[in-house]
């Protein structure tokens, strides 16, 4: 084997170890040391971290891209399951990021769970996750992806319903599970259907076989596996929902890792894709009904971490119509630099909340530029970055995605809804930097506010630098997989940037009227839709459970008690049979009379003929 | 901006041709010396830099020079401006061949409506 593909290998074979290795550790009996997590799961990912970035640069200077078959796990005549893995510029490239991003947060996590008891047990726990989220990003088919997949869910199941004493957690946690398992139906359908059309499931064979097949069936299933996963619209209330779960694990399983599993589906198995307009028409439209809607239910939201959460939700919606447009690179970019400024909001959002004693309402936060300085600033940083602020990580990606929107001849109305959702995204960003940030402090003199941990610090700064370099250092040194349309009106080029400038300077507008006292008047319908998240969690979690319930009482009540039992059954039969009887019964009783008269004109008449 | 789709929707939808569907009329209608661009980068040179569908356009000679440079200059990244400025630019002038070609056949359409009409007045 050639030099450089044995040591991609395994290197990357080697991260793989380093991440089980503090797995595999506490199979043991003996309980594990307090600071097992700061010092075995922590050092672990920071030393995976450094050697992804081998095959990372080994791809960037050579462009060398690795399939390893490992093993023959279950091979009949007819079809073959393997574990094997796929080194590709997908996965060598999001692997460093996703680790880089898990060191951070895992650093901070020592601190923000530290007053936590099974703090080991959760750092086992986002461990385990890392690795199922390793193995869906490496695999070369798809049943070690739907390991991947399941593995990611459990887990988010078991990180979201961590403080299990809180119903609301549980409720969120079972929300996340009942979610992902619609969209599973249509990833299994997707797999039933390669398994019988094509016998295979590594992703090679399915991309060579694929020509001559009508793909329309597996690919909407693919969809809908990408919107339960990615919290498209119809199956997206999980992901709000879930910030029930402690920062940490919103700052990594929904934001950058967990959430973009579905994009990433799409993205593996966009040469599938391509040629099926349908399925890219339905991604894009759907994709962009996300992102717009999500970020009008984030404009009136109050706590921190669902405001995050529905920026989130928007990105992926925008992912989702860069699907739609034929550019899964793009949707790539935009998955790796949305990592590390969503991860940075939600750990500054996680700073504040434990300086501010558990505090997660915006409305009584205020004033912290001058009390958290670094935390605020990277919450700003964080928010410009998101909005696509030029030559930060964002713009690299959203700018693309939004200028290949612009110059394609798809669906202007989807288009339309992207520049409308950009300019959303620079208002609820401006909000949260406002109201938490500006301003004077609107609680309680006494709190914990300290920036003085390196635990919480140096994370932050960290994915501060990530999140201003990040999108220079993959667009220099990766050239695209498509070239990219460069050619425009200047109008068309500078559409995301003054839509973004609009929705800024409205949002500015806006919120310096908050400081002023007006006249009380009613709230318009239009907030009570957007803060009631369109009124899709409350119609749909209700509409499911009635409906069950009164076909419950239907088949109960009508069906059973009234048509089997009393219609056409025992009492249908008592209702036959009675008149039956008692007619004949009826007819044989009270004629003793009858008998005696008979008996005497008998008599009568045999006496006569005798005589 | 947006005359194209007022124009393909609205005013002259009989004439406005359909970018998605092959040309109507000949290239070389009208052109005395007209020859078919040629490929400078070979197939076997696309092959062995391993360069994917999408990328092997009339512009792949500058990219495989672009990607040439990027190798030679790891791992300065700020390296190949100038390669990839080439590129681009060669993208670009393939674009605006093709908005040219666009309008071309459109306005051959035109003119074969005019013709049309003149034949039927007279």
């Amino acid at each position: 084997m050639h030099f450089t593909t044995m040591i991609l290998s395994s290197s990357l074979l080697t991260v793989f170890l380093i991440l089980t290795l503090p797995i595999l550790g506490t199979l043991n009996p003996n309980p594990t040391k307090s600071q097992w997590a700061k010092e075995n799961v922590k050092t672990a990912v920071k030393t995976a971290f450094f050697v992804s970035l081998i095959p990372l640069f080994i791809f960037i200077n050579e462009g060398l891209e690795v399939i390893m078959t490992n093993w023959e796990w279950m091979n009949t005549l007819m079809f073959n399951i393997n574990i094997s893995l796929k080194f590709d510029l997908y996965s060598v490239v999001f692997t460093p990021v996703a680790l880089y991003v898990t060191w951070s947060i895992l650093e901070f996590a020592s601190w923000y769970m530290h007053n936590d008891p099974n703090m080991n047990r959760f750092f086992k726990y986002l461990l385990i996750f890392l690795i199922a989220m390793i193995i869906l990003v490496t695999a070369n088919n798809m049943f070690q992806l739907f390991i991947g997949w399941e593995g990611v869910g459990i887990m988010s199941f078991l990180l979201i319903g961590w403080w299990s004493g809180r119903a609301d957690a549980n409720t969120a946690a079972l929300q996340a599970v009942a979610y992902n398992r619609v969209g599973d139906i249509g990833l299994i359908l997707a797999m039933a259907w390669m398994a019988v059309n094509l016998n295979s499931w590594e992703m090679q064979q399915l991309f060579s076989l694929t020509a001559s097949h009508d793909l329309t069936l597996p690919l909407l299933g693919l969809v809908l596996a990408a919107t339960g996963k990615s919290a498209q619209f119809g199956l997206h209330p999980w992901l709000p929902s879930a910030m029930e779960g402690p920062t940490p694990v919103s700052a990594l399983l929904h934001s950058s890792t967990m959430v973009v599993a579905g994009i990433f589906l799409l993205v593996r198995l966009s040469p599938m894709m391509e040629n099926n307009p349908l399925v890219l028409s339905i991604c894009l439209c759907l994709g962009a009904l996300t992102t717009v809607f999500t970020a009008t239910c984030a404009l009136t939201q109050n706590d921190i971490k669902k405001i995050i959460a529905f920026s989130t939700s928007s990105q992926l919606g925008l992912m989702m119509v860069t699907i739609g447009l034929n550019q899964p690179y793009l949707a790539f970019l935009h998955i790796c630099t949305h990592a590390f400024f969503k991860a940075m909001l939600f750990l500054c959002s996680g700073s504040i909340i434990h300086s501010l004693n558990d505090e997660q309402d915006i409305g009584k936060m205020g004033g912290l530029h001058q009390l958290l300085p670094l935390t605020s600033s990277c919450l700003t940083i964080g928010s410009l970055a998101l909005t696509g602020t030029p030559f930060l990580a964002g713009f690299f990606s959203k700018d693309a995605i939004i200028e290949a929107l612009s110059t394609s001849y798809l669906n202007a109305w989807a288009l339309v809804l992207t520049l409308l959702a950009t300019s959303f995204t620079a208002i609820y960003s401006l909000r949260v930097v406002f109201f938490v940030s500006m301003g004077h402090p609107r609680f309680n003199s006494l709190s914990p506010i300290n920036e003085n941990n390196p635990s919480v610090m140096n994370p932050l700064k960290r994915l501060a630098w990530g999140s201003i370099l990040a999108g220079l250092l993959i667009t220099t040194n990766i050239t695209p997989m498509k070239p990219l349309v460069m050619t425009m009106p200047l109008t068309l080029k500078l559409a995301a940037l003054t839509v973004t400038i609009t929705g800024l300077l409205t949002a500015l507008e806006l919120a310096s009227l908050t400081s002023q006292q007006f006249k009380t008047k009613p709230l318009p319908t239009t907030h009570h839709f957007s803060n009631m998240l369109g009124y899709f969690p409350s119609v749909i979690h209700r509409l499911i459970p009635k409906a069950n319930l009164v076909l419950g009482q239907l088949v109960a009540n009508q069906t059973i008690d009234q048509t089997w039992l009393e219609k056409t059954g025992p009492k249908m039969m008592t209702s036959i049979n009675l008149p039956l009887i008692s007619s004949t019964s009826n007819l044989q009783q009270g004629v003793i009379k009858t008998y005696f008269l008979m008996f005497f004109f008998t008599m009568i008449l045999a006496i006569l003929t005798l005589v | 901006m947006g005359a194209h789709l007022v124009r393909r929707y609205v005013t002259e939808t009989d004439t406005e041709p359909d970018p998605a569907r092959k040309f109507e009329f000949d290239p070389v209608l009208g052109f005395p010396e007209r020859k078919e661009r040629e490929m400078v980068a070979t197939q076997e040179h696309m092959n062995l830099a391993h360069l994917p569908l999408e990328q092997r356009d009339y512009c792949a000679h500058h990219l495989l020079k672009l990607m040439k440079c990027k190798r030679d200059n790891w791992p300065n990244f700020l390296a190949c401006k100038h390669e990839r400025h080439d590129w681009d630019y060669c993208e670009h002038q393939d674009y605006v061949m093709r908005m040219k070609e666009y309008e071309r056949e459109r306005r051959l359409q035109l003119r074969k409506k005019r013709i049309e009409a003149n034949a039927e007045a007279a």
